[in-house]
């Protein structure tokens, strides 16, 4: 523990380094660009803090009666966001945003999927607690199958749309269905909830829908939740994919489908680890890249669409992604198995209205604080029992220069195929431990950003620490691990696994 | 996050001090893990873990025990601080020393019988979760249960490494004493290691079988015979006709007493002795013998600790694995869960004199132990660990508890250790039987292997006990009936009751059987001790089905 120092400075230092190691070790774009691209960033925080921070502390950072537009991007890898420091050009648009605005770079999910993930988000809650922790809440084939459903699961917990609807904001939310469609109770508190049913839906559908709606109710302050799957793995664009980022002579054994994403997802979990070489990682990360940049694209044109409205000026955007990907990290490929940086590291990004005065904060911070810095900002009236719920704190001392570093904590149950919990602290460790095996990994995310070297075994007392740590923040909860036995299982998450069950 | 107890000026001067850190580093923002507390208990503490198989708490002064036999003890007591009510979770050793290791009940830990794999308990251990603090940790044993090791297959005795020997830096196991009869001797190589490494912080577990039946045998002389009366004879000198069946030996008393039921003596399935007065006297002067001499060890170890001056740096417990009958319910061993095996001596002595004197009269139980070591030093307590630290009693916390309900798992020794190994090899090595006894042997062994499943967890026999009452549940009784020792030492079935109640505070002898009496007390106890139940099968360990076992070998 020694070797690491807390204060601030150092902190700062180190996370830079932990920034370019992981840079340098996705790999795609040269050393020379990683290198230049941390200066920038660097630099940039540096020669902005005194000046900005002058500004931003006079600022009472209430913004009472503004809009809000909330943006997931389904699956986007921290790591290949430009504003975090990825070199090959495909989010100009994010990245646009992220300068102006507060760019959050070691933002953590409290989960690796969607389901989980996002009803954290309007909940406050950790899945544990909001209980959307698997498609079925059971699944008992053929016939006694029951959608998970956040009525009927936590009828206590009350959503951000909720909240927003009763302190007078036009509520509607346009999205790709699938881990955020309406029957999980994503649409509650949602004047209007748009999904398309069986798809992994698109921007290019959910975007033109949205627009259609704010037409209908730009004069009135508003709430708007936009999400598209085109990032993800199931996503596949209008027209196909021109492979613009696929390196030549690629021999083709993927050509970027669906289907191929699912089968590799299913052979890492069948088998424990993927069959992919290094080109075939490559044409992964080729294939998702040509996904995002189509993806910023259309989010480009959204915004011009609201700044012809006139709303740029009267809105606050929160941008942030539910989970990320793996592609062979760690051997396997999709998500929502395992708890590595890859799967829960997502960007986040809040711009303030007319403010161009945004900096890069490096303080580890977990999604679970996207809602309480919501309401805070938009300072509505929050009944004080709907505050108790809130697990998370405001963001909004980081954007006046304060710390808002914390332990951070994720979970999945994803499918029953696996149960995890992970702590993930200020200085840099990780812990996760699987329940159905009881057994525990640690990694010095500082040493080691790729989570290749596990030191439970050789920091035994800081993995014993951690564990405790981790059990006793779940007790706090209302989650006792140890109340339970942890029995995996098959609990489909696409149709196509469902059938098979169901034949059975 | 864990509470370090303190006086209360220190606690003024913790505060005052983390307050002044508070303002010199502006964000009050500590490491979690090095946060600015004083310096933790257990960068600099020691500990040693006495403990004792089969003491009896009521043999000793400090319980109440008129003869003189525990100076020493006694002395440790008045600067210690001492529990009235500390209950085992178990009457056999491993059994009930490995829920103490573990802070966990003996089916959750695996640890459930005579038989033991090397990695069959994968479970957190005391020693493990020290080393992890940088402590060295040392054992000196001298009960056969934590280190001997019979291989069913072979006949070969062996001393792998398991389950107990694991994380220990040092693992001391004795040999034959001087005597030559029993390796349960005094394990003064503690002493030995004590002064090689008193500079380190360390660990000592120290486990003596020295008290075990057959009783004082190797304790020499002239403490062995000191309470033996003038002129007695045992019984089974006495007997005609017995030492034409079979030679017995300078050292019988484990066959003798074995055959001892409702204090008649048994041979070839007959009642041919019923022990008196004077032969309880004899066998309780051969255990106080016992006690007297484990006292003196005991009394060596302290001097030791003050010449090394560890005195003031080191935590004692010293504790009982579990008692002993002594005929009071005509049996004697550790066969069930009476009220002379469970209740067990529990001292502990804090460095600088802190809670000398302290006697804490609530019930705790086994699974305390580690919870409490760990909590002193400052360490956090397993988050699994099924009992707590007691310091909140220790110290006098207005709303500190003990254990209102405690959880006991019987065993069942001869009938489980019979079936696998008893019967054929330690008898063709020697064991007592008469002619129609031998003759019945091979019918009985298979009756044995036939009734316990291949894990040798027995057939449930459960129990739960209050201050005040102590129910015990037989959820098999036919099978128990069916297998019982005493019903192949007799020849006839002995009536198991399926349920015991015993009011503690006006019966503590057990003699009485109420559960007829008060079915209210009985609804509510057997509820709590079904609800336990079936949480402990629940988290029940899973074993790896390679695993090889080896028997503990008896005696």
């Amino acid at each position: 523990m020694s070797s690491y120092d807390s204060s601030d400075e150092s902190q700062h230092e180190k996370m830079d380094r932990r920034e370019f190691i992981k840079r340098t070790a996705i790999g795609a774009g040269s050393m020379a660009l990683s290198v230049s691209l941390v200066g920038c960033m660097a630099g940039k925080g540096m020669n902005g803090n005194a000046a900005t921070n002058a500004v931003n502390e006079t600022l009472p950072l209430k913004y009472k009666d503004y809009n809000l537009v909330f943006v997931s991007f389904d699956a986007l890898q921290a790591a290949h966001v430009g504003s975090l420091g990825y070199s090959r050009n495909v989010t100009p648009t994010i990245d646009a945003i992220a300068k102006d605005g507060f760019n959050f770079t070691n933002a953590i999910s409290t989960a690796s999927w969607t389901v989980p993930a996002s009803m954290t988000w309007f909940t406050g809650v950790y899945p544990s607690e909001h209980r959307l922790t698997n498609k079925f809440a059971v699944f008992n084939p053929p016939s006694n199958n029951i959608l998970s459903n956040l009525k009927k699961l936590s009828p206590n917990l009350v959503t951000l749309a909720e909240i927003l609807k009763q302190n007078g904001y036009a509520t509607g939310g346009f999205t790709g269905n699938a881990g955020v469609n309406g029957f999980f109770g994503y649409d509650q508190g949602f004047d209007t909830y748009f999904y398309e049913k069986g798809k992994f839906g698109s921007m290019g559908v959910s975007i033109p829908k949205a627009l259609d709606w704010l037409k209908e109710n730009k004069n009135k302050k508003f709430f708007m939740f936009l999400h598209g799957y085109d990032i993800h793995g199931q996503g596949i664009p209008e027209g196909g994919f021109d492979y613009r980022f696929v390196e030549p002579g690629y021999d083709k054994r993927y050509t970027g489908s669906k289907e191929e994403q699912e089968a590799l997802r299913e052979e890492g979990l069948e088998k424990g680890r993927t069959t992919l070489r290094d080109e075939d990682v490559r044409f992964w990360r080729a294939i998702y890249d040509e996904k995002i940049q189509r993806t910023d694209a259309k989010f480009k044109k959204f915004l011009d669409e609201l700044e012809k409205m006139g709303l740029m000026d009267r809105t606050i955007f929160v941008l942030t992604s539910d989970h990320g990907t793996e592609f062979h990290e760690h051997k396997r490929f999709d998500h929502g198995f395992s708890l590595y940086d890859e799967l829960i590291h997502v960007p986040l990004i809040i711009k303030l209205p007319k403010r161009t005065d945004g900096k890069i904060i490096r303080d580890q911070v977990s999604s679970i604080d996207v809602m309480p810095t919501i309401l805070d900002l938009l300072d509505v009236n929050v009944q004080e029992k709907t505050r108790k719920q809130l697990r998370g704190t405001s963001l909004s001392p980081a954007f006046k220069g304060q710390s808002a570093a914390k332990d951070v904590f994720s979970e999945t149950d994803y499918r029953l195929y696996t149960f995890k919990r992970s702590i993930q602290t200020r200085e840099g460790w990780k812990f996760i431990y699987t329940m159905e095996s009881k057994t525990g990994e640690l990694y010095n995310l500082k040493s080691d950003p790729g989570e290749t070297k596990n030191l439970v075994d050789v920091e035994r007392k800081i993995a014993y620490e951690l564990e405790h740590k981790l059990f006793a923040h779940f007790k706090s909860i209302g989650h006792d691990l140890n109340a339970r036995r942890w029995e995996t299982g098959l609990n489909p998450v696409y149709d196509s696994q469902a059938k098979p069950a169901q034949k059975k | 996050m864990f509470r370090h107890f303190t006086n209360n000026s220190s606690i003024v001067i913790t505060t005052l001090f983390l307050g002044v850190l508070g303002l010199l580093s502006g964000t009050g923002l500590c490491s979690p893990l090095e946060s600015a507390k004083p310096t933790p208990r257990h960068e600099s503490t020691n500990v040693i873990l006495i403990s004792l198989q089969c003491l009896r708490a009521d043999h000793l002064g400090v319980y109440g025990y008129k003869r003189n036999i525990s100076d020493n003890i006694d002395a440790l007591a008045k600067q210690s601080a001492v529990f009235d009510d500390a209950i085992s979770q178990a009457n056999l050793t491993p059994v009930a020393q490995m829920s103490v290791l573990t802070s966990k009940y003996p089916r959750v830990n695996g640890m459930v019988s005579f038989e033991v794999a090397k990695d069959m308990v994968t479970s957190r251990t005391l020693p493990e979760i020290l080393k992890y603090y940088g402590y060295t940790t040392a054992a000196t044993i001298s009960s056969p249960e934590f280190f001997m090791r019979f291989d069913t297959e072979s006949g070969a005795l062996i001393n792998p490494g398991d389950v107990f020997s694991r994380s220990f830096d040092y693992y001391g196991r004795t040999a034959r004493g001087p005597q030559g009869t029993s390796i349960r001797v005094a394990p003064t190589d503690a002493f030995q290691w004590l002064k090689g490494n008193k500079d380190k912080k360390f660990f000592l577990w120290i486990g003596s079988g020295l008290l075990h039946m057959p009783y004082s045998a190797e304790v020499p002389q002239p403490y062995q015979t000191m309470f033996d009366a003038p002129g007695y004879v045992p019984f089974w000198k006495r007997l005609p006709g017995l030492d034409e069946d079979v030679s017995w030996g300078d050292n019988p008393e484990y066959d003798i007493f074995s055959r001892v039921y409702r204090n008649d003596f048994y041979w070839g399935f007959k009642p041919i002795y019923h022990l008196n007065e004077d032969d309880l006297k004899y066998v309780n002067g051969r255990y106080d013998a016992g006690v007297y001499y484990t006292d003196l060890y005991v009394g060596e170890l302290l001097k030791l600790l003050d010449d090394l001056e560890l005195k003031e740096k080191t935590l004692i417990v010293l504790q009982s694995m579990h008692g002993d009958d002594l005929g009071e319910h005509g049996i004697f061993f550790h066969y069930d869960v009476t009220e002379p095996v469970i209740k067990n001596a529990l001292i502990m002595r804090f460095p600088n004199g802190e809670f000398g004197g302290r006697r804490v009269s609530e019930q705790v139980q086994g699974l305390d132990v580690m919870p409490t070591i760990l909590n002193y030093l400052d360490i956090p307590v397993p988050h699994d660990a099924q009992g707590k630290s007691v310091i909140p009693l220790v110290r006098g916390d207005k709303d500190a508890t003990g254990s209102e309900y405690v959880f006991i798992d019987r065993m069942p020794w001869w009938e489980y250790t019979l079936s696998k190994w008893y019967l054929e090899l330690q008898n063709a090595s020697g064991a007592k039987f008469s002619p129609v006894e031998s003759a019945k042997l091979k019918e009985y062994r298979d009756l044995l292997q036939t009734s316990f499943d291949k894990l040798g967890y027995p057939p449930g026999d459960i129990a739960v006990r209050t201050g005040e009452w102590k129910l015990i549940l037989r959820m098999n009784r036919d099978i128990l009936e069916k297998v019982s020792w005493w019903r192949f030492i007799t020849g006839t079935l002995q009536p198991v009751e399926e349920l015991e109640l015993y009011d503690l505070k006006n019966d503590p002898g057990e003699y009485i059987n109420v559960a007829h009496k008060h079915p209210n007390i009985v609804a509510q106890l057997k509820s709590k001790l079904l609800d336990w139940n079936s949480r402990v099968e629940g988290q029940k360990a899973v074993y790896k089905k390679s695993d090889k076992r080896y028997i503990i070998p008896y005696p």
